[in-house]
């Protein structure tokens, strides 16, 4: 009974090599995506990396308190405006003093898509050795659910808020992980938590390729308090992300797209958007502009990865 | 930048004819930073121009990072120097401000930066000029400031910056400022020190305990939040050591004195001060001038001197109460303006010394801003009015002395009362 | 030198070789997850999608959970592919 057990263990405990560095009673949401992540890495990578991290729902765990610490890991607590370029000095000295390391530079969708694009456009494209990590959870949560780039179409938040003259978000959401593939680094990829496996071999991939230059990881990171479902959905609204082509998974060596994963039959965005308060008032009509626009950057994702060369529509060669 | 003449006479040291900013890159130099990042600005550009060309020659072993902005350059120098690196940094104005929230951040960290600020108007109002209203947008930011007067002063200062802020007792990012076009343009003969005495004037730090440094796998972390009393110690250590640099750097001059032959008097500079009755209080490139025309005056009879500020932050209260105590006025030039306040910055923070100065009576003058250059004659000028006010006659307690309409008994009144109601 | 009271260094630097801060994160549970051991099929995927990770191996043949830590999220009921982990009131465990 136990021997037949044992064969059907998760393959993703295998890349979980090395211990949580975290203290396990630490304030994060009950079914928080971004404490799986957080908790997730430096299993994967080590303990031994150097994580910076800014003012976000990341920082009362990441960031200490006078001198006590919720992990063990080694620090550096950023400014938004600058954590690619704080994270560009420490791997640059540590270069420079032939010190072995991997840094990595964990922001929120706030300071990657928004007020610290610019020093993270920077970085890649001088390809600074380092991993920059973005959790998309699609807005600023810390300070209460605010709208970002990254924030979809329809999607409320505290500022973009239902009224008689809205119904959420008017805009697009920036499709950030392909902006940066386009800065043709050594390594760019989506990932998300649903697909755990997949999120670690791209860690690995990253931590490879920043040997050669800047490596980037948008994972998707759902945030259950900011948008509003059950918090034992966390992994189901990633997984129906990822099905809906709502967040396609994908890598890019150097510019070069291939998908990871590849949905046969995508669902329509209704199955994913169903499960999530902020979208709820959203009639068909809305519902199809974003169906729209996910279908018009899977196409584009689609297409650029004939035009990199691979001469075929994305097909998965490992799924 | 190969040495062209060895002066044999002064020890230590090699002229050449250079510009301010090729002193500014040559004490980086010197230095030998591991890390510098820097974006160029005018007046500031031609430091990272030579600082990268020492870096293509492969004179200068640093990482170089060509930032594509202010924010960044400071953000990367900071990181770097916390993870144990020497770093170096230039900027201007704009960008100087530019890099405001990171400024407070290096200072929030005690990461022992040095960098340059070349100093130019304004920021508010473009103009590509001289001015030292950036020094003063960023004067709270928990920095060291240096101001320069000449060429030779800015290498110096350079090489002193590190020699203060890494020192273990201090740990305090510095700032070296100079201004701009007067002197970042303006070459002079400057005695370039040899890289082994350079060598040999900071090795004082490395007999001394390492600062705290981000090690991977170390289990430290620089950023942690400061809770209540955990904040007020860090903010009181800060200004503790604050005040230590001030004593630091005077023992640094005289060790500079030591090796290179140069000594600046530390903290002040002091002008024909022993008998002067009446005083001007400057920094930076218009001390030349006063200096010039203190002479001429001194030979017409009149007892004046000059009070060269060298450390601007920490402000250098003690030693300037102790030399200015009992002149009978005291004239301060500011090339800056403090919004909120009639006079000047430094007139206005001299003034908190009033009653220890023991009656000086005290003026402020504003010039300089803008490249409206400080001539001989408005030194004059000044001169002439704070010893009226030594006289006790009657004079306006501020004088912009480049613009004689803020001197006209209307100047201060609104457009719409000049043109007789709104 | 000034005290180092609340901080043992002379910025703003925290030290995880002290002993690391901890929250009763147990204490926010509403519901408990509550494993069938019967029914574990050992695929550990509870354990993975576990945000605070504290799904424990036992003898290899189930996973358990530390209510210490748990904060009741049902991420682990909810993707346990056999529904072998039940959500259950904490008001019920008081009875």
């Amino acid at each position: 009974m136990t021997e037949k057990k044992k064969g059907k263990l998760t393959k993703v405990l295998d890349y979980l090599k090395h211990e949580d560095p975290f203290s396990k009673g630490v304030a994060f949401c009950p079914g928080c995506g971004l404490e799986l992540l957080l908790r997730f890495i430096p299993q994967v990578l080590g303990n031994d990396i150097v994580i910076t991290g800014t003012p976000s729902c990341s920082a009362p765990v990441l960031l200490g308190q006078n001198n006590q610490s919720w992990h063990t890991l080694s620090y550096f607590g950023t400014l938004m405006t600058g954590a690619a370029a704080n994270a560009t000095g420490l791997a640059r000295y540590y270069r420079k003093a032939g010190i072995k390391n991997t840094v990595v530079c964990f922001n929120g969708d706030g300071t990657a898509a928004d007020i610290g694009f610019g020093n993270l456009s920077g970085a890649a494209e001088r390809n600074e050795p380092f991993i920059y990590i973005c959790y998309d959870n699609e807005g600023y949560m810390n300070t209460g659910i605010q709208k970002s780039g990254t924030t979809p179409y329809g999607a409320t938040t505290t500022t973009t808020p239902l009224g008689s003259a809205s119904k959420g978000k008017n805009l697009r959401r920036m499709n950030l992980g392909l902006k940066m593939a386009m800065h043709k680094i050594p390594y760019a990829a989506t990932a998300t938590l649903s697909d755990l496996e997949d999120l670690a071999k791209k860690l690995l991939k990253a931590k490879e390729a920043k040997e050669r230059g800047f490596a980037f990881l948008h994972i998707f990171a759902p945030c259950t308090t900011g948008w509003g479902y059950a918090p034992e959905n966390t992994i189901e609204v990633c997984r129906r992300a990822v099905k809906t082509n709502y967040f396609p998974l994908w890598e890019a060596v150097n510019g070069k797209i291939r998908m990871t994963k590849t949905v046969k039959k995508p669902q329509p965005v209704s199955t994913y958007t169903e499960l999530i308060k902020k979208f709820a008032h959203l009639n068909e009509a809305d519902l199809q502009i974003l169906q729209d626009d996910i279908d018009y950057e899977y196409c584009m994702l689609g297409g650029l990865s004939v035009l990199e060369g691979e001469c075929q529509l994305p097909v998965s060669s490992e799924d | 930048m190969k040495p062209k003449t060895q002066d044999k006479t002064k020890p230590g040291s090699q002229i050449e004819v250079i510009t301010g900013n090729a002193a500014a890159a040559i004490g980086a130099k010197l230095a030998r930073p591991d890390v510098v990042a820097a974006y160029p600005i005018t007046p500031q550009t031609e430091i990272i121009e030579q600082i990268s060309k020492f870096h293509a020659d492969g004179e200068m072993d640093c990482e170089l990072i060509t930032v594509e902005g202010e924010n960044s350059a400071m953000n990367a120098v900071t990181a770097a120097c916390l993870a144990g690196g020497r770093v170096f940094t230039a900027s201007s104005s704009w960008g100087l401000v530019f890099m405001y929230d990171a400024i407070l951040a290096t200072a929030g960290a005690r990461a022992p930066v040095v960098m340059v600020n070349v100093n130019r108007e304004t920021p508010g109002i473009i103009a590509v000029s001289c001015g030292q209203q950036d020094m003063i947008s960023t004067r709270d930011a928990g920095w060291i400031f240096l101001i320069a007067e000449d060429c030779q002063e800015i290498l110096d200062l350079v090489l002193q910056a590190y020699r203060l802020a890494e020192d273990y007792d201090i740990q305090v990012p510095v700032m070296v400022h100079y201004d701009g076009f007067y002197l970042s343009y303006l070459s002079e003969g400057v005695n370039v020190p040899f890289q082994e005495d350079a060598d040999r004037f900071l090795s004082v730090l490395n007999d001394q305990p390492q600062r705290t440094k981000l090690v991977p796998g170390g289990k430290l972390g620089c950023g942690t939040h400061g809770i209540l009393g955990g904040y007020l110690e860090l903010r009181y250590k800060h200004v503790s050591a604050m005040e230590r640099s001030k004593a630091k750097f005077e023992e640094i001059d005289k060790e500079f004195q030591e090796i290179f032959g140069r000594s600046y008097g530390g903290q002040i500079e002091e002008y024909r001060m022993d008998d002067a009755d009446v005083v001007l209080v400057g920094s930076g490139s218009m001390c030349g001038t006063i200096k010039a025309v203190i002479d001429e005056k001194r030979d017409a009879g009149v007892k004046v001197g000059l009070l060269k500020i060298r450390m601007y932050r920490p402000f250098p209260g003690e030693v300037m109460v102790a030399a200015l105590k009992g002149k009978k006025a005291i004239g301060v030039v500011d090339r800056s303006l403090c919004f909120g306040f009639k006079g000047g910055p430094i007139y206005t923070e001299l003034k908190a010394f009033e009653t220890q100065l023991g009656g000086s009576k005290m003026m402020s003058f504003i010039d300089g801003i803008a490249n409206t250059d400080i001539t001989k004659a408005n030194v004059e000028q000044m001169i002439d009015l704070t010893c009226d006010l030594a006289e006790g006659k009657d004079v306006r307690e501020v004088t912009w002395v480049s613009y004689p309409e803020a001197q006209e008994p209307d100047s201060e009144k609104p457009d719409s009362e000049k043109r007789g109601g709104l | 030198m000034s005290s180092n009271k609340f901080l043992k260094h002379e910025g703003p630097w925290s030290d995880a070789n002290d002993p690391l801060m901890c929250s009763d994160t147990g204490g926010w549970r509403t519901k408990r997850p509550v494993v069938d051991k019967d029914n574990c099929i050992f695929c550990g995927f509870c354990a993975i999608y576990c945000p605070i990770q504290i799904m424990e191996m036992v003898e290899n043949s189930h996973f358990s959970v530390d209510l210490r830590f748990c904060k009741g999220c049902g991420i682990c009921a909810k993707e346990c592919p056999k529904n072998a982990i039940s959500m259950i009131a904490e008001g019920d465990f008081q009875k």
